[in-house]
């Protein structure tokens, strides 16, 4: 069973790097923020994933919260300053 | 400056989750010593509340909730609890943040009372961590003014 969360947490991973090229290379900004918006959600399941495979799911359901917390304040932090800038780039 | 939000989506999400990000942090900070957290990290959930706040129903609405002065008050209070226990600690007898000589005043085990001393060190870190979060943002989104007069207010919009 542990070998299924680490092949599955690996097949996140690489969903990541397609993630982390549209964020970097992305046209535009919101195809930019909506790429980095999908890394923190696809970290958030690697966090569990971790905890799965360490048998602490408990302590890493807390830290993955955080994570959705922070993630979906940081988007809003984002498109509120492209609101202000009021043009998309 | 950091204007209200029109968008009914935004403001009901945020009207709904920050009270339960608020919990979660009190959360975080009341089992600082039993899970990964303390009063540091519940203390920048909580301030990420204000902050979320602020941003979404802006600068005018978040400053009747949380004000520079109240800020202000309120890191000073958590600096107070902090370095209070510490300094009673030192009075009875002991080390520095020892927390071992509080089974005097709160008639506990040693054990018992180092484990409700880091509690109350970890609230005030936690309260004290908050204000000065929402302190930072504060300033940095009115660009080093502070329009308590509210007469800067809407002059460095654009």
């Amino acid at each position: 069973m542990n070998s299924f969360f680490l092949f599955q947490g690996m097949g996140l991973f690489a969903l990541v790097l397609l993630c982390l090229y549209r964020g970097a290379f992305g046209p535009g900004v919101l195809n930019r923020i909506a790429g980095i918006c999908a890394i923190g959600t696809k970290t958030l399941v690697v966090l569990l994933l971790m905890g799965f495979i360490y048998n602490r799911v408990e302590m890493f359901v807390d830290i993955s919260m955080v994570y959705a917390f922070l993630n979906f304040i940081g988007t809003i932090t984002a498109a509120k300053y492209l609101e202000r800038i009021g043009e998309l780039p | 400056m950091t204007r209200a939000t029109d968008d009914i989506i935004i403001r009901t999400v945020a009207r709904i989750l920050i009270p339960f990000i608020q919990l979660y942090a009190l959360y975080v900070i009341m089992h600082g010593h039993h899970s990964p957290g303390g009063g540091f990290q519940g203390g920048v959930i909580l301030g990420a509340s204000f902050i979320l706040y602020l941003l979404t129903h802006g600068l005018e609405e978040a400053k009747t909730r949380m004000s520079e002065v109240r800020a202000t008050l309120f890191s000073s209070i958590g600096l107070l609890i902090f370095s209070g226990i510490g300094l009673f600690c030192l009075i009875l007898g002991s080390n520095y943040l020892d927390y071992g000589k509080l089974s005097i005043i709160l008639r506990v085990i040693p054990a018992q009372a180092r484990s409700l001393g880091i509690l109350g060190v970890e609230i005030g870190v936690g309260i004290g961590v908050m204000a000065v979060m929402f302190s930072i943002f504060f300033d940095i989104s009115t660009g080093g003014t502070i329009p308590d007069d509210g007469e800067n207010l809407g002059e460095r919009d654009e």
